[in-house]
């Protein structure tokens, strides 16, 4: 099998030979070590967890463009710029580059490897096979670099859509760059419909020393897909990146976020909420590297499974030896709604320096039947006390996302979520 | 307003209460007194609509509703509200977002409009000034890190601002002091309308001295073994449960 993984993909890093200039040698280097590892073994520590039958069954195609122009959905409040990939591909005539232009410099990553190839792929670091695939066939994407000194006040919008792309991948790769002091702030937002698609993304990331990154992702694949997602950021002194993603799409989605700590003072906070649906499988794979001393780190995740589904968290913090004064925190908690649910976790902590504060906790259970009865003891139905209770449970990542109308669309899908599973839950009650 | 006939209660194979019936006309407040596991706990829980009971036999009707048939919330939209024993801390919901999720429930479930958020916050925050409860306390969550009186200060607020038809309230008094007592003795008091009416809870007399009940039941071994006057409850507090019954 895996031989035909890599004549198929093989042929198709072949032909995008060319399309972007002077990421030919990368591309071929990567299909050769992916020609040699494939796809992460099944029974691989870190890969327990996530399903990736599908992407070992055989070779995903090329995505072609939709016959059907899809429908675009509206802006989350304000933003400084929108840019629309459709199947893969950037959609100039549906993005809207705003003012953004004017402030920071914007380019698709085929202009990217030329000038500064040598800079582009290092941060991809530890690269296993689905990451050397999103090199070998690495197309198209988005660089943003907004220069020293300079706050985008508005988010910037990406928005992924896949549609009739059933059997096809895109492997997208994403660049950010904020120069001293710079500000950003990105919502990613994945859709798609029910084909089952495979949406390979990387996003990388440098925060210049006292710049500040913001990166809000909501994930609502359709419910065919394979969503796999790497984040690589490293955040230079004084600066700070908060990763909030919000996960409740596609049938098996992996989402890992990579971040290095190479500057005193420097501030991480690497949260999620996944909401798991039946059948669906959301996979979290954390890593702080604290390398330098006097740097902190905050991740809280909280999950919640519907019956059969089934989530994993595994949160690495490393504090190098000479990484003193380190404070880096992580609170993993489950929800699951039934005995059928299943929530995995595994926090990890590697600490060579000896005077650090670290700590992390991790905790599974079902919501409170006695919460429950006292909610609707003072007249609040079922469906809405057990939403209020989701609502806290997963507040605490929720309520750390800065920008009010991302956080209030966040906050409305956690109620979208539960209305839906409402009329299962009591059908399921009265079966029982 | 409140009929309780013949009423069988089991948790599991064991029966809790064992033929109870109860009659509670508007403008009443009423008494039942009993030592620990005679059943009052669970007679209160039921009558609100906790699922851990059973009831065996026997029917309890509410304003001429069967009150059994009706699930916990709509039994608050009829007109009810249990006090409880051990008010339960929710973290992460704020005392403000419930009562007014509550509040606007209730209303919903009568046809009435949401109430707006200005009237709602003057309205909690009289209630909770009549009640001595500080009102940074009201965007604090739900019970978390309050002391016994405190919470128990709370179920009073919730009350008030909920003003049901029929309050019980499961030993509110336990565990308070004197000057909460005092403060949550005229929450109750305040309560007491011609239209409204009021089942207290209890194991001592301590309460009833504030709160004057128009009838007092002895509650043993899932029965009411003896109804009277408020002199009862003076009389039990003397002679003990043993003697009186």
């Amino acid at each position: 099998m895996q031989d035909d993984l890599t004549t198929g993909y093989s042929a198709q890093s072949a032909a995008l030979k060319g399309t972007v200039p002077g990421a030919d040698a990368l591309r071929a280097k990567a299909m050769t070590d992916f020609g040699a590892q494939g796809f992460p073994h099944a029974k691989a520590e870190d890969w327990r967890y996530s399903d990736l039958k599908a992407l070992r069954a055989g070779v995903y195609a090329p995505v072609d463009a939709p016959k059907v122009a899809p429908e675009v959905p509206a802006a989350m409040g304000e933003s400084a710029a929108r840019f629309v990939f459709v199947n893969g591909r950037y959609a100039e005539d549906l993005s809207d580059l705003g003012d953004l232009w004017q402030a920071a410099s914007i380019r698709p990553i085929a202009n990217h490897f030329s000038s500064s190839s040598a800079r582009t792929d290092e941060l991809v670091r530890g690269k296993d096979g689905i990451a050397l695939l999103n090199t070998a066939l690495l197309r198209d994407g988005m660089v943003i670099s907004v220069p020293a000194g300079v706050e985008i006040d508005d988010p910037v919008e990406i928005v992924h859509i896949m549609t009739e792309a059933a059997g096809q991948a895109a492997h997208l790769r994403h660049v950010i760059e904020l120069g001293e002091g710079a500000k950003l702030t990105v919502l990613e937002r994945f859709i798609g419909d029910d084909s089952a698609y495979w949406q390979n993304i990387i996003l990388q990331a440098r925060v210049a020393e006292g710049a500040s990154f913001s990166h809000f992702r909501l994930q609502e694949e359709g419910l065919g897909a394979v969503h796999t997602a790497k984040v690589y950021v490293n955040v230079d002194a004084s600066g700070q990146y908060h990763v909030m993603n919000m996960t409740m799409g596609a049938k098996m989605a992996r989402f890992e976020a990579h971040v290095r700590m190479l500057g005193e003072e420097a501030d991480a906070t690497v949260d999620g909420v996944a909401l798991t649906g039946t059948g669906q499988v959301h996979d979290t794979l954390t890593h702080v590297d604290h390398v330098v001393p006097f740097a902190t780190s905050d991740q809280i995740f909280r999950t919640v499974a519907d019956a059969r589904g089934k989530t994993a968290f595994a949160g690495k913090v490393t504090v190098a030896k000479d990484a003193q004064k380190t404070a880096a925190d992580q609170s993993f908690k489950a929800l699951v709604f039934d005995r059928t649910a299943e929530a995995n976790a595994k926090p990890e902590l590697e600490i060579f320096a000896d005077d650090v504060k670290c700590s992390h906790g991790a905790t599974i259970g079902e919501l409170d039947a006695k919460a429950i009865f006292y909610l609707t003891s003072r007249g609040i139905d079922p469906v809405t006390a057990r939403r209020m209770l989701v609502e806290a449970f997963t507040a605490g990542a929720l309520e750390r996302v800065t920008v009010d109308s991302i956080r209030d669309a966040m906050m409305e899908r956690i109620g979208t979520w539960m209305s839906s599973r409402a009329d299962r839950t009591v059908a399921e009650v009265q079966e029982a | 307003m409140l009929k309780i006939n013949d009423l069988h209660i089991s948790v599991g194979d064991k029966e809790i209460v064992k033929g109870l019936s109860l009659e509670i006309k508007p403008g009443e407040t009423h008494a039942i007194m009993g030592l620990n596991g005679a059943g009052k706990s669970t007679l209160a829980a039921t009558i609100a609509g906790r699922d851990d009971y059973d009831v065996t036999s026997g029917s309890i009707e509410f304003e001429g509703k069967d009150l059994l048939e009706l699930e916990p919330h709509e039994r608050v939209g009829e007109g009810l509200f249990l006090g409880f024993q051990y008010p339960v801390e929710i973290p992460g919901v704020s005392n403000l977002n419930f009562l007014r999720t509550a509040l606007n429930s209730i209303r919903k479930y009568r046809g009435l409009d949401e109430m707006s958020a200005a009237e709602f916050m003057k309205l909690v925050r009289e209630k909770a000034k009549a009640l001595n409860m500080d009102p940074e306390m009201l965007k604090r969550f739900v019970n978390v890190g309050f002391s016994g009186g405190e919470k128990k200060r709370n179920e009073m607020v919730q009350m008030a601002v909920l003003d049901p038809k029929l309050a019980i309230l499961d030993e509110t008094d336990s565990g308070l002091d004197i000057d909460a007592l005092k403060t949550v003795a005229e929450g109750i008091n305040a309560q007491r309308r011609d239209d409204t009416a009021i089942l207290l809870i209890t194991h001592y007399q301590r309460l009833l001295s504030y709160v004057q009940p128009d009838v007092v039941h002895v509650m043993i071994d899932g029965r009411i073994v003896k109804s009277g006057g408020k002199e009862l409850a003076l009389e039990l507090e003397e002679k003990g449960y043993a003697d009186v019954a």
